[in-house]
């Protein structure tokens, strides 16, 4: 169990490794573009495309370490006005949200997947991609982002950030 | 199709749940479901939410943001902004306030290089605000112009915010980029008059204290060393831009591999500060990008159930003057503004605020330079701008919610002002994007 955990953890990191080198990259090949460009060559046209896709799996990949780091945005304006007791009700219900709208749209990105990948569906730009291997990222960043969700509360924590000390002294 | 319905659960479902605390690009994804079954063919519909995702991410117009990010994040964690701050505070020497122009001048450019108005007001909340108070500051003139060079984050290129507002709005990113300089130099000139204004009327606010006076030699080498480089990647980054050379995306990819060089130069660039920069511009990249990939479900559906449409014939039938319906929608942004984030504000109003703005005729550019203010000042707005929270979590222990406000006042009345000047003389945002062309 212990190992497992580890390993899922170290996925969660490799993922948002993977999302930021893939931020570097695209800094480092849009540069390279204004470097061939001004040398008088003609840049690859790929470079355009797989900075695009890099978008896609920017954040697909970064998801599930955002939550973990709770780090996504929220309005606490009337979440800060409740009772404690209240308010730790409401972030558990929150989270159970949070939940469900994931593994819907992770079993939604599944079903797109897997009808690209049957209808061998390709992304036509620069080059011909096989759409399922770029839109596959988005149903599994889905389905880890629910699992992170359900970790807090699976903990007694609550996946909002301000809420993190209180709830984390409570749980224990 | 009635669009008032849809309207109703669209916007009333986005709201409702944001308000309950909902992170903001689950919102938007809870009602792109609920849409989504309801006008889209039931759960049909919910596949194409992940459609419309893979197309509005992977568009090229969205690169400058974490470039931009990525430029502020080195910027700060490489120790560059201290820097530019240290070498702000000796340059200016001995004139009352110091601490405030230093604010000002330092702030100025932090805000112009991250482009975040959030950030720029925790660092220098912290940075400034307990020197300032043991000085004998007035409390109201340590923490205003901190709030105030905030609002300067969003106009004065590059301002990922600018970049984003542009691509939702399908109007020309380098223009509205452009269009930022004039006006957000002339807000960081109002501010400077309104601190020298201050601290002429009330001599106490800024109580006169002497420092060691820095030899013109010195002061020269700062110049040479600190200043200009600095300043040189703004100005840089705003050429190329300006002459066509490059893209808003070569621009602010070119600005990120300069800060870096920058750094290195400096022998600043350790392996901490970069892996700190990456991780800070991922943070906020991700969780852009995610609301972004939301909304983009959201703004179709608004269309396609002719919410949009039907929308703007509502506003239109009211038959208001170009003014006043501008007047209306800057209201809207300033009470969204009480309990919103920018990006939330944006998201939701763009795909209104722009066809009516082009319906009623007015420039794209100057529009969005108008929005931007508008939101800054909706941050900045009591009761619950929510850059008072963050000035407030960053000042000392003691300070009170009603000091923040009243701190914040007068830098609102410059923005305020500024954009009763951009609207009097559109020039202001125009002429220079017209001079690019």
């Amino acid at each position: 169990m212990n190992l497992l955990a580890r390993a899922y953890g170290g996925l969660i990191r490799a993922m948002a490794v993977g999302a930021a080198l893939l931020m570097v990259a695209v800094m480092l090949t849009v540069c390279l573009d204004v470097l061939i460009r001004n040398l008088g060559h003609q840049p690859s046209a790929h470079f355009f495309t797989l900075s695009e896709y890099a978008l896609l799996l920017i954040p697909c990949l970064g998801a599930p370490w955002l939550v973990r780091d709770r780090g996504h945005v929220y309005i606490e304006i009337l979440l800060m006005q409740l009772r404690p007791a209240h308010r730790q009700r409401m972030a558990k219900l929150i989270g159970l949200s949070c939940i469900a709208i994931c593994l819907t749209l992770a079993w939604f990105g599944v079903e797109v997947t897997v009808q690209d990948w049957v209808q061998a569906n390709k992304d036509v730009r620069s080059f011909d991609a096989p759409r399922w291997a770029i839109v596959m990222w988005v149903p599994l960043s889905f389905l880890l982002m629910a699992t992170e969700f359900a970790r807090f509360l699976w903990r007694g924590e609550s996946p909002l950030a301000s809420m993190a000390q209180t709830a984390g002294s409570e749980a224990h | 199709m009635d669009w008032t319905g849809p309207a109703l659960i669209l916007f009333g479902a986005t709201f409702a749940l944001m308000l309950i605390g909902l992170p903001v690009a689950i919102a938007f994804f809870a009602t792109n479901i609920l849409a989504a079954v309801l006008y889209m063919g039931g759960t049909a519909g919910i596949a194409q939410i992940i459609n419309n995702g893979f197309g509005a991410m992977t568009t090229f117009a969205l690169v400058p943001i974490p470039m931009f990010l990525l430029m502020g994040e080195l910027f700060y964690h490489t120790g560059l902004a201290t820097r530019c701050f240290n070498a702000a505070d000796k340059l200016l020497g001995n004139v009352r306030g110091r601490l405030s122009y230093v604010t000002l001048i330092g702030g100025t450019g932090f805000a112009g290089l991250t482009g975040s108005s959030m950030g720029a007001c925790a660092l220098m909340g912290s940075l400034m605000v307990p020197d300032m108070m043991k000085r004998g500051y007035s409390k109201y003139l340590s923490m205003g112009p901190i709030m105030g060079v905030g609002g300067l984050a969003v106009i004065i290129p590059p301002s990922a915010v600018a970049v984003l507002l542009a691509t939702l709005g399908q109007t020309d990113v380098a223009d509205l980029l452009v269009a930022g300089i004039v006006p957000g130099l002339l807000l960081a000139v109002m501010y400077g008059v309104l601190i020298w204004a201050w601290t002429t009327l009330d001599p106490h606010a800024a109580p006169y204290f002497a420092v060691e006076p820095t030899p013109l030699r010195e002061k020269l080498r700062l110049l040479v060393l600190d200043v200009v480089p600095l300043v040189g990647v703004i100005v840089l980054s705003i050429a190329i831009l300006l002459t066509g050379w490059a893209t808003p995306t070569e621009a602010a990819a070119l600005g990120a591999l300069s800060v870096a060089l920058l750094a290195a130069c400096y022998g600043q660039l350790t392996w901490v500060a970069i892996v700190k920069a990456v991780e800070g511009a991922l943070k906020i990249t991700v969780m852009a990008f995610l609301i972004i990939f939301g909304s983009s479900t959201f703004a179709q559906v608004l269309a396609f159930t002719g919410a949009s449409s039907g929308l703007m014939n509502w506003a239109l039938s009211f038959e208001l003057t170009p003014m006043a319906m501008l007047l209306v929608m800057i209201g809207v942004l300033m009470f969204l503004g009480c309990f919103m984030d920018q990006l939330s504000m944006m998201l939701l109003t763009a795909p209104i605020y722009f066809p009516l703005a082009k319906a009623l005729g007015m420039d794209p550019t100057w529009f969005g330079l108008i929005m931007l203010l508008a939101l800054e000042v909706g941050y900045t707005t009591p009761p619950f701008g929510l850059m008072l929270f963050v000035m407030k979590g960053v000042a000392p222990p003691g300070t009170t919610m009603r000091d923040v406000y009243l701190s914040a006042l007068p830098f609102i009345g410059c923005v305020i002002l500024l954009i009763v000047l951009v609207i009097a003389f559109p020039p202001l945002a125009t002429w220079l994007p017209g001079l690019a062309q």
